[in-house]
């Protein structure tokens, strides 16, 4: 893990729901352009991409271990080169 | 077409009874002026009150009996009462059914059984479709066994559902986890563990369709031991072997078919339609009938506020259209500002409001009659909540939301 990593939240305890809230509160609060990114479980990755995905964002995500991924939410049109 | 109905097993207050009597008012008058006129008296296409629990004690009170008279004057409005529920409490209904002999009706349907029960009346309004149809009918049960009711109103629903040869399903949220706990020995309650177990012995050898889901969350939080084996397999120790711990979201998968779901304080708002679907066959987003949660309870004293959000964030995420009023005791969430030490984990409700409040398929409305009831105002910044009163009310009751295609409405009290 890279010293920037040690900054993105762990999510992985979280559940979907709360996970949900926790992000869209973070989203909120965070300025258009830039990226919100945290990790999660094997099994929340999915309450992240499919709702996100459909309301206005683009979410990627990546496999850092067996059970734990980095998602990666920005705005549609809001990311770098749009 | 089934009639409208409310299911109302907990208490029925005033504020209640009034706001309801108005929105049916507010359906006959302007929505359906043509019923209005032609007075028929009739179950169809009308409205059946099904009061069990303590709802009966509004069939007592003189407050709210002046309610349900004016209530009962409208056209096809019918009170279907828990016979043994008012001999158990001692209420007597005679001067009610005195003035309205066809409109209050506490004669409840035979079983297969030989005997009456009052879920046979609610089954026999939930199945959607005659027999042979398949059909199937769900359960949405919150609270605690013994401590509430409810769990065993839950028992005897789907126990009634089978006797109708429906396919049954229970949704286990908040305490209503607690229904699925092992080894439950109850010496002056009948045992719901069991009980449950029985439907769903009862369901297999009737080859029929059981599920029982319980959400992980709640699960987790009351200390079901629960592990996660990587696939999204949850697995208790603790709890009875039909009950399934699962992501509140397969709970929800649940509530995109088009089956009717019953639970301590719903309301089943029909649809006129042509060639109504099958519950078996659609799933689509445009036939999984909308969602109206109702909070009215206080939002920090129980679980309820933040419980029925969440469900509201989950059927949304799942492209359900959903809609929250704050109302009753539930406008609480609304006024003041609410604030949390900085350093916190947790959040207060009016973040979550705020949150959530710009999700698609999820809309939030204030119900201002409870502001005044209570002498509040709204918090100037929960603007995302839209203030309405009694038309938008009936309107968001009685309308689908554009594009929806399903034959009915959900709404749940939370």
């Amino acid at each position: 893990m890279t010293k920037t990593d040690q900054n993105i939240p762990d999510f992985s305890d979280l559940t979907c729901t709360t996970l949900m809230i926790r992000l869209k509160m973070l989203l909120k609060k965070t300025p258009d352009g830039i990226p919100v990114e945290c990790f999660v479980r094997r099994d929340q990755k999915d309450t992240v991409e499919v709702p996100f995905s459909r309301t206005g964002y683009d979410v990627s995500v990546t496999k850092e271990d067996s059970n734990q991924y980095r998602v990666y939410l920005i705005k549609k049109g809001a990311g770098p080169g749009s | 077409m089934k009639p409208h109905f409310f299911l109302l097993s907990g208490p029925v207050t005033q504020e209640r009874l009034t706001w309801i009597g108005d929105c049916l008012k507010f359906y006959f008058i302007k929505l359906n002026p043509e019923n209005f006129l032609h007075h028929t008296k009739t179950q169809q296409e009308g409205f059946v009150f099904l009061l069990t629990g303590d709802a009966l004690y509004s069939l007592h009170d003189p407050g709210t009996v002046r309610i349900w008279e004016a209530i009962l004057s409208l056209p096809s409005v019918q009170i279907i009462c828990d016979r043994k529920e008012l001999a158990l409490r001692g209420i007597s209904i005679e001067g009610l059914k005195m003035k309205l002999p066809d409109q209050v009706i506490d004669h409840n349907r035979l079983g297969i059984n030989g005997q009456p029960s009052f879920w046979n009346d609610v089954v026999k309004i939930a199945r959607q479709h005659e027999q042979p149809i398949p059909s199937i009918i769900g359960y949405l049960l919150m609270e605690s066994p013994y401590m509430n009711r409810p769990s065993s109103h839950a028992v005897k629903c789907l126990k009634a559902a089978l006797d109708v040869h429906a396919s049954v399903e229970l949704y286990a949220y908040l305490d209503g986890i607690h229904c699925g706990h092992a080894g439950q020995v109850p010496v002056d309650f009948e045992n719901i563990g069991c009980g449950l177990e029985e439907i769903s012995e009862k369901a297999a050898k009737r080859g029929l369709q059981c599920q029982m889901v319980a959400c992980t969350r709640c699960a987790a939080a009351r200390g079901y031991g629960i592990w996660d084996d990587g696939e999204g397999q949850v697995i208790s120790s603790c709890i009875i072997k039909p009950f399934k711990i699962r992501n509140l979201n397969e709970i929800v998968k649940r509530f995109e078919h088009n089956h009717i779901i019953l639970g301590e304080n719903i309301a089943s708002i029909q649809v006129k339609k042509e060639n109504q679907p099958s519950s078996f066959l659609l799933q689509e987003d445009e036939y999984s009938p909308p969602v109206t949660i109702f909070i009215t309870h206080t939002p920090y004293g129980t679980e309820m506020a933040f419980g029925g959000i969440s469900f509201a964030l989950a059927c949304a995420a799942m492209g359900i259209k959903t809609r929250v009023i704050f109302i009753e005791n539930g406008v609480y969430a609304l006024t003041g500002n609410h604030t949390l030490k900085k350093d916190t984990r947790f959040f207060n409700m009016q973040d979550v409001i705020d949150a959530v409040a710009e999700s698609d398929d999820l809309q939030l409305f204030a119900f201002l009659p409870s502001f005044q009831n209570r002498g509040l105002v709204k918090n100037p910044k929960m603007n995302a909540v839209f203030d309405i009163g009694i038309p938008e009310l009936g309107q968001l009751l009685f309308t689908l939301p554009k594009g929806n295609r399903a034959g009915h409405q959900r709404v749940i009290f939370f």
